[in-house]
């Protein structure tokens, strides 16, 4: 049920996966792996690993020249790659840092290895930052111990290498602040490749390849696991008694409940702490709970919560099964169980939660066990963690609160949609500009699945290759009423040709459902652009339903796979519309 | 054959993937045009990792075919 760690894959073993046929017919994935040394081992383990992540892609990885980083950055062929893992280690900075060169270490020779090293990251810099404006980048700054070149003893750091590092580490800065780099977590490495196991002298000596075996598969693990970013989970459902606090609210009473260091309780504190952050980042955050609802009530009222009941919808609390629960938590979030993690410090409730939801990840709230508490907070971290934190995430809690209070008045007695639409002040908000940088509608793609054209994602370098086409467009909306604004909801991309468009992509979060903003987006391009028929992409999938029903009323069932829908048609079919549209960019911009 | 000299069989047939069991037993230097620098630090690598050997790289001009590898690490294999 809980894995926190992950073994490092042997070198006979990463062989055996490289050696492994691919399947037919698999789309390229081409990595350049820019790296200073002979890449030996590193290949390997890293066309392993990322074969083990990419099973359906012929996975293909080039190099370089020995020796040259910075060159082999800049020589890159652009065009010809998808992805490009940068490796650098001190000898690329300076040749007197690696243990291959005999450039001298006096004294007299530090000052200018700085700054040879200083202008060399410079370099180096500017060439992946380069790249990066086209692909996605890679980076892994010195991993190896430095030689012992400075003149303090080894346990006293001497000023010379804390300002070798000090430009390291601005460098990371600078390179993990542009949208398309991702910087190799240090202190990750640290934890699964001890500093002292990574230099092979031997190795690095005879054959050029500096590291131990260890450290290049853990190195090639978390590469891998970079560019194969796991789809963040979106939500999490917590149980209150032994869990979010300590003591039981029912026994011990509101005042009786506890999280603090005076009553040894400090852990469910930083629990509290970590989902009041997991909550700012937008993930939703919902209560499962076997208690008396009102007293829950009266729990939530304490000032001293670290995480405040704004932050958690809904709160489900009765006497119940949790499953019931987290069923209408679901229900409510519109989420799929695959995309949720239940905690709770009941082995029973997790079993009966995963016994009614295999796909959710249940994870035990280790209340005593403090280390097990430690990799808790640690895997929650993995599962929920981002790259980047956009608008919408702050949006999501009260965008979902805001949907439900849609649905209940839509539904409640004399009330019909379209005067509840009416009565919304919907304004939508269409935007033209084509954004490689764009990470939300990059996001939107590669995570909607219910109203998702056809199930297509995009790889990273797809995704610029396809802005990059003059022929192509990208449609983005936002969307917001007077219940709260729902940010960037979707997201559309095609070609426009000779009055009709092509419609390759388009996907709506699910939040954005029953305000038909998907009429409103194809009224906005037949009327924009004067076209008299839209083509669509379209292929049913397990999970886009809405789409289906979507289309289902305009055109007749069955649905074609090359879909294509009328001016007339569309306007046949298109309910009444009351949104306010604002256009925010220029067409192609 | 024992268990020692299967581990040592995977081994090869891991960095000689298209070879049977008993060319890899022939295999040598001049025999397998596959054998090359590269090969032979991989083969290298993965008898370190498989038996626990520290094999000298100094010592790779010697290791010139299976027979002189299997009595490489018989003579410094210490049985786990």
């Amino acid at each position: 049920m809980q894995q926190f760690g992950t073994d490092a894959m042997k070198l006979i073993e990463a062989l055996a996966v490289i050696q492994r046929p691919f399947p037919e017919h698999a789309a390229p994935f081409r990595a350049f792996l820019a790296c200073g040394f002979t890449p030996l081992h590193l290949q390997t383990f890293l066309t392993a690993a990322l074969r083990e992540r990419l099973a359906m892609m012929r996975v293909e990885i080039s190099t370089g020249l020995f020796g040259d980083l910075p060159g082999n950055i800049e020589r890159l062929p652009i065009a010809e790659c998808d992805a490009l893992v940068a490796v650098m280690e001190w000898q690329d900075l300076d040749p007197r840092l690696g243990i291959r060169n005999l450039g001298g270490w006096r004294v007299a020779d530090l000052p200018d290895i700085i700054h040879s090293a200083e202008r060399m990251l410079a370099r180096v810099e500017k060439a992946i930052c380069h790249v990066a404006n086209s692909l996605p980048v890679y980076v892994s700054l010195p991993t190896l111990p430095l030689p012992p070149l400075f003149t303090t003893p080894g346990r006293q750091a001497s000023l010379h290498e804390l300002r070798l590092r000090q430009a390291v580490g601005a460098s990371a800065v600078s390179l993990a602040a542009h949208p398309r780099i991702r910087a190799l977590n240090a202190q990750r490495l640290d934890e699964i490749s001890p500093a002292c196991s990574r230099l092979d002298v031997q190795s690095e000596l005879l054959s050029g390849f500096p590291y131990q075996l260890n450290h290049a598969s853990a190195m090639a693990e978390l590469f891998a696991a970079l560019v194969r970013d796991a789809t963040p989970k979106k939500g999490l459902i917590t149980d209150l008694d032994d869990t979010l606090w300590a003591g039981i609210l029912g026994e011990d009473g509101v005042d009786g409940i506890s999280w603090h260091l005076d009553r040894q309780s400090h852990l469910h504190g930083l629990y509290q702490q970590f989902l009041a952050s997991l909550a700012s980042a937008g993930v939703l955050t919902a209560v499962a709970s076997k208690n008396d609802p009102a007293l829950v009530e009266q729990a939530f009222e304490r000032e001293d919560l670290l995480i405040g009941k704004q932050s958690l919808y809904p709160i489900d609390a009765h006497w119940g099964p949790k499953s019931e629960s987290v069923r209408r938590v679901l229900k409510t979030w519109n989420v799929a169980p695959d995309a949720v993690v239940f905690v709770d410090d009941s082995p029973m409730e997790l079993a009966e939660v995963q016994a009614a939801f295999p796909e959710i990840e249940c994870l035990v709230f280790p209340k005593n066990d403090y280390p097990s508490f430690w990799q808790l907070l640690r895997r929650l971290r993995d599962v929920f963690g981002k790259s980047a934190i956009s608008e919408e995430d702050s949006l999501r809690l009260d965008s979902i609160r805001a949907a439900h209070t849609l649905r209940y008045a839509s539904n409640g007695e004399g009330s019909s949609l379209d005067s509840f639409l009416r009565d919304a002040q919907a304004a939508v908000a269409v935007n033209f500009g084509k954004d490689k940088n764009d990470r939300r509608a990059f996001e939107l793609i590669n995570k909607t699945n219910q109203f998702n054209l056809n199930g297509k994602r995009l790889t990273e370098a797809a995704w610029a290759a396809y802005l990059d086409d003059p022929g192509s467009f990208l449609m983005t909306v936002n969307y917001e009423d007077k219940y709260g604004a729902l940010g960037k909801i979707a997201v559309l991309l095609g070609r426009i040709d000779d009055g009709a468009a092509a419609i390759d992509y388009w996907v709506m979060s699910c939040r954005a459902f029953s305000r038909r903003i998907e009429h409103h987006s194809l009224r906005w391009l037949f009327d924009n652009f004067h076209l008299q028929e839209i083509r669509f992409e379209y292929r049913p999938t397990g999970r886009n339903k809405p789409v289906q029903d979507f289309f289902a009323n305009i055109v007749s069932a069955p649905l074609p796979a090359n879909l294509r829908i009328t001016r007339m048609e569309f306007f046949e079919k298109c309910p009444p519309l009351f949104h306010n549209t604002k256009v925010k960019a220029a067409v192609n911009g | 054959m024992d268990n020692f000299e299967e581990r040592l069989v995977h081994c090869f047939s891991s960095v000689f993937p298209g070879l049977s069991e008993g060319q890899i037993r022939d295999a040598s230097v001049d025999s397998l045009p596959e054998w090359n620098s590269l090969a032979a630090v991989t083969l290298v690598a993965l008898i370190q990792e498989e038996f626990g050997v520290q094999v000298s790289l100094a010592d790779l001009p010697n290791l010139v075919s299976f027979s002189a590898v299997q009595n490489y690490v018989r003579h410094n294999h210490v049985a786990s």
